[in-house]
């Protein structure tokens, strides 16, 4: 196989990759929002259920998370899900899980006085969070979110214990062939995706500089 | 006419008890200065006038109408609307930090104005006039030439003088201040007490939060001395800073001495 060859399928492996990527952010950053929601609740019964939900996410290795969510519904008799959607179930619930600690973290650090000076002004609680507290919050978690965001990236090469397609499988399918490069080469991939994200957040981090929290 | 009416409010952080039965009312068009020792309940009390805090017992009405009666349930009800009689300018200003000048000043009542039955047809027209008054205000408070600043590129007085725009946006009819120059340097204090003091030659009904003697004295047309959650005192600042002083008042105004009463 030519480099070009390898190129090539190797780029129909990443195009997997980028899809698992994409709609794992898709899904994770909402319900992420949701979950942290869950964990400021003033209901305890609800917060220590969440909280609790959160700690087994966090306590459990993503990989075998993914194991569980393709394998334990054959077990109970259930149909088993597609393996793609599988892998997209676990990566979003994981990842939202370590969201919705970096939004509250967030929400936290705002001062009580951003939300009392709305709420003066006649301001519903929605309108404040959404019109005062949101962007001040997206602001502080730029950071922390970009860590998350590329090991997100990287964490994708997780898929292929249940067979899914990705890059890094691709490369190990070439492998079998005996040519063993090109599973260094996706390490490029993976450089230049991370490379592209940098770029983003750093444009992000610019778009907000207009204003200091 | 009588503007506010606030009866025996009483409010308990736990077993401290930090106000004790505070009654106070004031005319349309007057100001109110409040003055007291560190601790002696100033903010609490105006943070329940603006419903931020719950106070235990109390009435509060304004013109006639009951916003809140401990007494009666169902007082929790429209809180938000009730709210908009009264304005509050804080002690640290907190000015929305990703708006501009101007869109501090006028955020809230475009948030309002979307209420309105007639707001889809007339949307534009509405929120130009929310516009042109947000700017008129600004003019007012000596800051035109700074409405498209952003909060962190103003001096703390030009913060405050926009917070007490934005608090005038509404059209409150009773503005409250706590302190609102004591998180700025001496220097910047007169620009924010003049803006204060010719709202009160237009007599805006205004309860200011203050230690700020000469111009409690000065401007406020009745004072109260708040001491450990009571009104210890009452009346025009005449009666008040006048002798005979009684011996709490005394030890109080004894640390603004320098101040020249
Ligand atoms: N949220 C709260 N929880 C518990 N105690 C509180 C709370 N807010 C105020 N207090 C207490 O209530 C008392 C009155 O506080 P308040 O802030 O009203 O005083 P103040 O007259 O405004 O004082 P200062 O001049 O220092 O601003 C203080 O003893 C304070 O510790
Ligand atoms: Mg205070």
């Amino acid at each position: 196989m030519g480099f070009w060859e390898v190129t090539n399928s190797l780029l129909s492996g990443f195009r997997s990759t980028c899809l698992m990527f994409a709609l794992t952010l898709l899904i994770a950053l909402p319900l992420g929002l949701i979950i942290s929601f869950g964990s400021m609740s003033k209901f305890a019964p609800l917060r220590l259920l969440v909280k609790t939900f959160v700690w087994i996410i966090r306590g459990v290795p993503l990989m075998l998370q993914i194991m569980i969510v393709f394998y334990v519904p054959g077990l109970m008799g259930v149909s088993v899900l597609p393996r793609f959607s599988a892998v997209i179930i676990a990566f979003s619930v994981n990842y939202a899980c370590y969201f919705s600690e970096i939004f509250r973290g967030g929400i936290e650090s705002i001062s009580r006085s951003q939300y009392e000076a709305g709420q003066v002004l006649g301001m519903t609680k929605t309108q404040v969070f959404f019109r005062v507290i949101l962007l001040q919050v997206i602001k502080r978690i730029t950071a922390p979110m970009s860590n998350e965001v590329i090991t997100l990236v990287k964490d994708t090469a997780l898929a292929r214990v249940i067979m899914v397609e990705e890059i890094l499988k691709t490369a190990e399918n070439i492998m079998t062939k005996g040519i063993i490069w090109p599973l260094f080469y996706t390490g490029v991939f993976y450089l230049l995706f991370v490379g592209v994200l940098t770029l983003l957040f750093g444009c992000a981090e610019k778009k907000m500089s207009y204003f200091r929290t | 006419m009588t503007i506010l009416e606030a009866h025996n409010i009483t409010k308990s952080f736990g077993s401290a008890k930090v106000l004790n039965r505070v009654s106070l009312s004031l005319e349309e068009g007057e100001s109110l200065a409040i003055i007291g020792p560190s601790g002696g309940g100033k903010s609490t009390l105006l943070r329940c006038l603006n419903f931020l805090e719950r106070m235990d017992t109390g009435r509060i009405s304004v013109r006639g109408e009951v916003l809140y009666d401990s007494e009666v349930p169902g007082s929790e009800d429209g809180l938000r609307e009730k709210r908009l009689h009264f304005g509050l300018v804080f002690q640290s200003f907190h000015l929305f930090p990703q708006y501009t000048a101007l869109k501090n000043i006028t955020l809230a009542r475009e948030l309002l104005v979307k209420k309105q039955p007639s707001y889809k047809d007339r949307k534009t027209e509405l929120l130009e006039q929310i516009r042109s008054d947000g700017l008129a205000l600004l003019e007012q408070v000596g800051l035109s030439a700074k409405k498209d600043a952003y909060p962190h590129e103003l001096s703390g007085g030009q913060q405050q003088r926009v917070a007490i725009a934005r608090a005038l946006a509404l059209n409150p009819d009773i503005l409250c201040f706590d302190e609102p120059t004591s998180a700025l340097d001496p220097e910047l204090t007169g620009e924010v007490l003049r803006v204060i003091r010719s709202l009160a030659e237009k007599n805006t009904t205004m309860i200011i939060v203050t230690h700020e003697m000469q111009f409690a004295r000065q401007v406020a047309d009745k004072v109260v001395f708040l001491d450990d959650g009571a009104v210890l005192e009452y009346g025009v600042p005449q009666e008040v800073f006048e002798p005979p002083l009684s011996e709490r008042m005394q030890r109080f105004l004894s640390h603004y001495t320098d101040q020249n009463l």
